[in-house]
């Protein structure tokens, strides 16, 4: 990735992390977007998986600090996605905006799991329901709004033709 | 290469290694440093981002209270809007209440219900028919004034034509019984038919503007002393031995909604006390008029007779006769000269030491260069039961 495409990468990744806090606590939805999977996973292609396990670790603390009874739960499943999306890169980021959805969707269960079970507020009936329930919605919410922003931002996220 | 890739590989899983393990760390701390921890990132890098999110909650919560605050708005200008109309309505109720009151009995109250063609302005459909004793020709009353007459009637609902009709005529004076006349609506002009026109006023009796014209019982069909209008001022017409005036009516028709219909029965009692209040006002302000003219004709004449008073005193101190007197120049000149001559022997007498001549002497001793107030006739108030005060003073 030459430095423009790496700029333009960077650009993309904080808008992504505004939008998360700006756009999402206004829509206050029961099942909403994550800004900051959709930016950890677009993030984490472009990068080795050393790199994308910190970037994980870094938005995983940032998500944390403003929930301090969890702090380290997001820390733990942010790094895990990341190091994962890095390493699985070459079977998911196909130029299919199906196949992105899936993993979007995917990023975001995966860390809901990874989340509230390393958070152990939420437990039994209520745990398998957010699981179950709300966590596929607001994935399935977080992979269409990834699929519209990545159609969006297909200027910006393309490599530069050599 | 392959070297390289499994180098790689470790190094990604090391760093994976120490990432999970410091949010493990992380997850491990106990309650007490959590909070500094997260705390401090907050208040530090955190910080722009925080206030992001706080500005977010903010627009939210604005979103979702605007509609209820719109609501609420909705409501009170919905009550507010109400509240007046009640307000208004709950006056002319009031009103009507007192006129019925003050009627006591012999009238029948109704609603007008009032059409909005072009005719309808001079004409009102009235709630109430013969079955409660409505006739034709009953006056039509509102608790200001005079409103109409009825012209037609069914069992249940009648017709009225209002003093705006063109055909519509009352016989009206002053309450003081000093000017009679004709009232009918005033149709000429821009305000056609919203005043009313007295006309055939006798060319010696003038009316003053603002002064009360009510209907002065003549003809049979209207009892005496409903209120007509007020005068706004003389207009000219080709009569040249009558005078017609303008008249604010006491009644805006298009404003009434509840009126009184007065049966026959009704009429022979009068309306003695009915709008009384409202005579009785305007009467006591003509009196107040009057009594003021008077109390300031008697204080110039008081103060004229003092004047004399003083006038006539130093002339008898003087010697020389009241003034007033008939006398010729030749007596009063010799008057004169006598009262120089003993107003000399008085001054030499003083200068002596002596007393002196009393040949002619004063009745009294009060000094005569100020008006006694004794001097002055009492006089009359003529303004009757004075608040705090007698007849005299």
């Amino acid at each position: 990735m030459n430095v423009g495409g790496a700029i333009r990468a960077i650009i993309t990744f904080l808008i992504f992390v505004v939008l998360h806090y700006t756009l999402r606590p206004l829509l206050g939805w029961r099942a909403p977007m994550d800004f900051l999977i959709l930016a950890l996973l677009l993030a984490a292609v472009r990068v080795r998986p050393a790199t994308a396990a910190i970037i994980g670790f870094l938005l995983g603390l940032i998500s944390d600090s403003l929930a301090p009874d969890a702090l380290g739960a997001g820390a733990i499943a942010m790094t895990v996605v990341g190091f994962g999306a890095s390493y699985l890169k070459a079977v998911f980021f196909a130029d299919n905006l199906v196949l992105n959805a899936f993993f979007f969707f995917l990023g975001k269960w995966v860390f809901d799991i990874l989340y509230f079970v390393g958070e152990q507020r939420v437990k039994g009936v209520e745990l398998l329901q957010q699981l179950l329930l709300w966590s596929p919605l607001s994935a399935a919410v977080t992979a269409a709004v990834g699929v519209l922003l990545l159609f969006l931002m297909r200027p910006l996220l393309e490599p530069t033709p050599a | 290469m392959q070297r390289t890739l499994r180098s790689n590989t470790r190094f990604d899983l090391i760093v994976l290694s120490t990432c999970v393990v410091l949010a493990l760390a992380a997850r491990a701390l106990p309650n007490n440093l959590r909070e500094p921890v997260a705390t401090g990132m907050r208040r530090t890098f955190l910080a722009p981002l925080v206030m992001l999110q706080e500005s977010a909650e903010r627009g939210r919560q604005s979103l979702l209270s605007a509609d209820a605050k719109q609501q609420f708005l909705d409501s009170l200008s919905l009550n507010a809007m109400k509240a007046s109309s009640l307000e208004e309505e709950n006056d002319r109720l009031r009103k009507l209440i007192g006129l019925g009151s003050r009627l006591r009995t012999g009238f029948v109250s109704a609603e007008a219900l009032h059409g909005r063609g072009v005719r309808d302005e001079t004409t009102v459909i009235l709630s109430a028919g013969s079955r409660v004793g409505v006739s034709r020709y009953s006056p039509v009353i509102a608790p200001e004034g005079l409103v109409g007459i009825v012209d037609q009637v069914d069992p249940t609902m009648s017709h009225a034509m209002l003093w705006t009709h063109p055909d519509f005529r009352v016989s009206a004076m002053s309450p003081d019984g000093t000017a009679f006349g004709i009232a009918q609506a005033h149709l000429t002009g821009a305000t056609g038919g919203y005043l009313i026109e007295l006309r055939g006023v006798p060319f010696r009796a003038t009316l003053k503007p603002g002064q009360l014209i009510v209907s002065s019982g003549w003809g049979g069909v209207w009892p005496r002393g409903i209120p007509i209008g007020t005068v706004l001022q003389e207009i000219k017409t080709s009569e040249g031995w009558a005078r017609t005036y303008l008249l604010r009516p006491a009644v805006n028709p298009a404003d009434v909604y509840q009126v009184m219909i007065l049966r026959r029965d009704r009429l022979g009692k009068g309306m003695d006390g009915v709008w009384e209040s409202v005579a009785q006002a305007d009467a006591a302000a003509q009196r107040i008029v009057v009594s003021g003219d008077s109390a300031a004709k008697a204080a110039a004449l008081a103060e004229a007779a003092a004047r004399r008073a003083v006038l006539d005193s130093m002339a008898r101190a003087n010697g020389a006769p009241p003034l007033g007197a008939s006398t010729d120049s030749a007596n009063a000149a010799a008057v004169a000269r006598a009262a120089a001559a003993r107003a000399a022997e008085r001054r030499r007498a003083a200068a002596e030491g002596r007393a002196p001549d009393t040949t002619v002497r004063r009745a009294d001793t009060a000094r005569r260069d100020t008006v006694r107030r004794d001097s002055v006739p009492a006089r009359t108030d003529t303004i009757p039961n004075r608040p705090g005060g007698g007849g005299t003073r």
